[in-house]
């Protein structure tokens, strides 16, 4: 029980925190009357503004979270990452495809669509691809996603160096490539909760399956797990929770990698409970860092990624020596 | 009527040629050890008899029906086998194992796993994690849970190849036993265990069975030399006989 009490404490600390940093700093106390009956300017700009964007980071991190803990399963490698197969080049393609090309759709509607689709359907294509080519076992889907993953990114530098004309279109495209949440409206941020508890359900659905696999391909088999065909549907589950992250936070660097060994370290590595640690540690480590990015430098805000990256890998290191020193 | 039996079973892998039209039957109890040289095909034949694989051609019968018909978990509840090696990828606990193993099955988990735990003398390790725990105590926790469904029939690939000669004896001596009153196949490296612990023998050679019988009418066998490319020379010692295996190009000692 004791993991668990920590976790939620700490998300529950993570929430306060971010709610009352920012641009300009409220006091717990203010935040609770915002929600509560706040009708003056600044109530209305936190539970209109800074509230459905701390949720939202919440939603990100758990599902970065989510998707790390499948790649690591499926992959049983440690250094597996949900941007593995190609997401992260996909995404970065498809939101590429909607900031610079004009397709006469509300881009804040192209842009999560498209990055959506690149996310996902790179990996779908590597999973295709490996298949055609006969590489059922994992290594085969890794190289097929490194082969993948070259091909979009020079795909996405030449539409880079082809379509904009001015500078600043570059600075936006490079912006969402480091990552950034949007401040969802509170439908988006409805929409973006649901996809998370979806989420969550079905990776569930893989947990039994990744514990087995966890044992090694032999015994996974004698204890009942059809191994060719579990891979490649947990491989497509991954990568679909991972594209709902990415759509609405963009290329969040490090936490589905991080994410994932920390909850190992507080509830063990049986997938089920793994998965739930997995998603609340993912979720903490959004939250602070996408106050960080707001409250930092104000007015200015500092791309996501590059919080989760500067913070996380220190912290990380630290956790990794302490862990092996024990 | 056999527990399990393979019916021409043919394999190939890469146009090599893996199994070739083997057939055995194999009866509900009784320890039975598979013996042959590298590449003769008996952990193919091994996990073909298990449904890890399916045959190309012929076909491999639990009971009266096809295997490959039988339900996943029917088929892992009533068949335990147990791989050449095993080392999870995550550190888990021997608890951790058996509950993966009893819902892989669809067994109930609580008391199934006291009673496994005791039954193989593991009780004090049920929370230790797998990185803890000694060599003997590993092999003990992976045939405790391959046994957990308490299945009919036991293939083993190899079991206990890392161990220590101590652990190594117990190991297969537990193998040979249950097939008093299961069946247990076991794939044996150690011809002289093979001999000394199992009911009955299968050479195999070449994707084929060269021959199958009571493990003490095989012993005397040349055949066996020819299968192995050397020329045994049978010791007896008091009860046990041994086969001390010499290089085929060796003299005869003159007497």
């Amino acid at each position: 029980m004791k993991p668990w009490l920590w976790l939620s404490a700490l998300l529950l600390l993570a929430l306060v925190a971010a709610g009352c940093a920012g641009h300009d700093w409220v006091s717990p106390f203010t935040l609770v009357k915002a929600i509560a009956a706040g009708e003056d300017m600044r109530s209305r700009l936190l539970v209109d503004w800074r509230i459905p964007r701390v949720l939202a980071a919440a939603c990100v991190g758990a599902l970065l979270g989510l998707g790390g803990a499948v790649f690591q399963g499926v992959f049983r490698n440690p250094l597996a990452e949900p941007y593995l197969l190609g997401s992260a080049g996909g995404a970065a393609l498809g939101a590429t495809v909607a900031l610079l090309v004009p397709l006469g759709v509300p881009q804040a509607l192209l842009l999560p669509a498209l990055a959506f689709a690149g996310a996902w359907g790179a990996t779908v294509l590597v999973i295709g691809v490996s298949r055609v080519a006969g590489a059922i076992d994992t290594a085969g889907v890794l190289l097929a996603g490194v082969a993948i993953a070259a091909v979009l990114g020079a795909l996405r530098s030449f539409l880079m160096l082809a379509l904009s004309d001015e500078t600043v279109s570059l600075q936006i495209v490079l912006s969402w490539v480091l990552g950034g949440l949007q401040t969802p409206s509170w439908s988006g941020l409805g929409l973006l909760a649901v996809l998370s508890a979806l989420g969550l359900a079905a990776t569930w659905l893989v947990a039994r399956g990744l514990d087995q696999l966890g044992l090694g391909e032999a015994i996974a088999q004698g204890f009942g797990l059809d191994v060719r065909r579990f891979i490649p549907m947990a491989i497509l589950v991954g990568a679909a929770v991972v594209a709902a992250a990415v759509a609405f936070g963009g290329l969040v660097a490090f936490v589905g990698l991080a994410a994932p060994h920390i909850a190992r370290w507080a509830v063990g590595p049986l997938h089920r409970p793994l998965l739930a640690a997995s998603a609340l540690t993912g979720a903490i480590i959004v939250i602070l860092a996408d106050a960080i990015a707001r409250a930092a430098l104000p007015p200015a805000e500092i791309p996501l990624g590059l919080v989760t990256a500067v913070a996380g890998g220190p912290f990380f290191i630290v956790l990794l020596a302490r862990r092996l020193r024990s | 009527m056999s527990a399990l039996r393979a019916e021409t079973v043919t394999t190939r892998r890469g146009g090599m040629s893996i199994l070739h039209a083997v057939s055995v039957a194999l009866p509900r109890s009784g320890s039975v050890a598979i013996i042959g040289p590298n590449g003769a095909g008996k952990s193919t034949l091994l996990k073909q008899l298990a449904g890890l694989e399916i045959p190309e051609a012929g076909r491999i019968l639990l009971g009266d029906r096809d295997l490959s018909g039988v339900p996943v978990r029917e088929r892992v509840a009533r068949i335990g086998y147990l791989p050449q090696h095993f080392a999870p990828h995550w550190d888990l606990t021997i608890d951790d194992l058996l509950r993966i193993r009893l819902e892989g099955a669809g067994r109930a988990i609580g008391d199934t796993i006291t009673a496994t735990l005791a039954r193989f003398d593991l009780s004090a390790l049920q929370r230790r994690r797998w990185s803890t725990l000694s060599g003997g105590e590993q092999a003990r926790a992976i045939l405790a849970a391959v046994l957990a469904t308490d299945p009919p029939i036991l293939l083993a690939d190899e079991p206990g190849a890392s161990l220590d000669v101590r652990h190594r004896l117990a190991l297969v001596e537990r193998l040979a036993q249950r097939g008093r009153e299961h069946l247990s196949v076991v794939v044996m490296h150690d011809i002289d265990l093979a001999f000394r612990f199992f009911d009955r023998v299968i050479l195999m050679d070449a994707g084929r069975i060269i021959i199958e019988g009571e493990a003490r009418d095989l012993f005397d066998d040349r055949r066996l030399d020819a299968a192995f490319g050397v020329r045994f020379e049978r010791l007896f010692i008091g009860d046990s006989r041994l086969l001390y295996a010499r290089n085929q190009a060796d003299q005869l000692p003159m007497p």
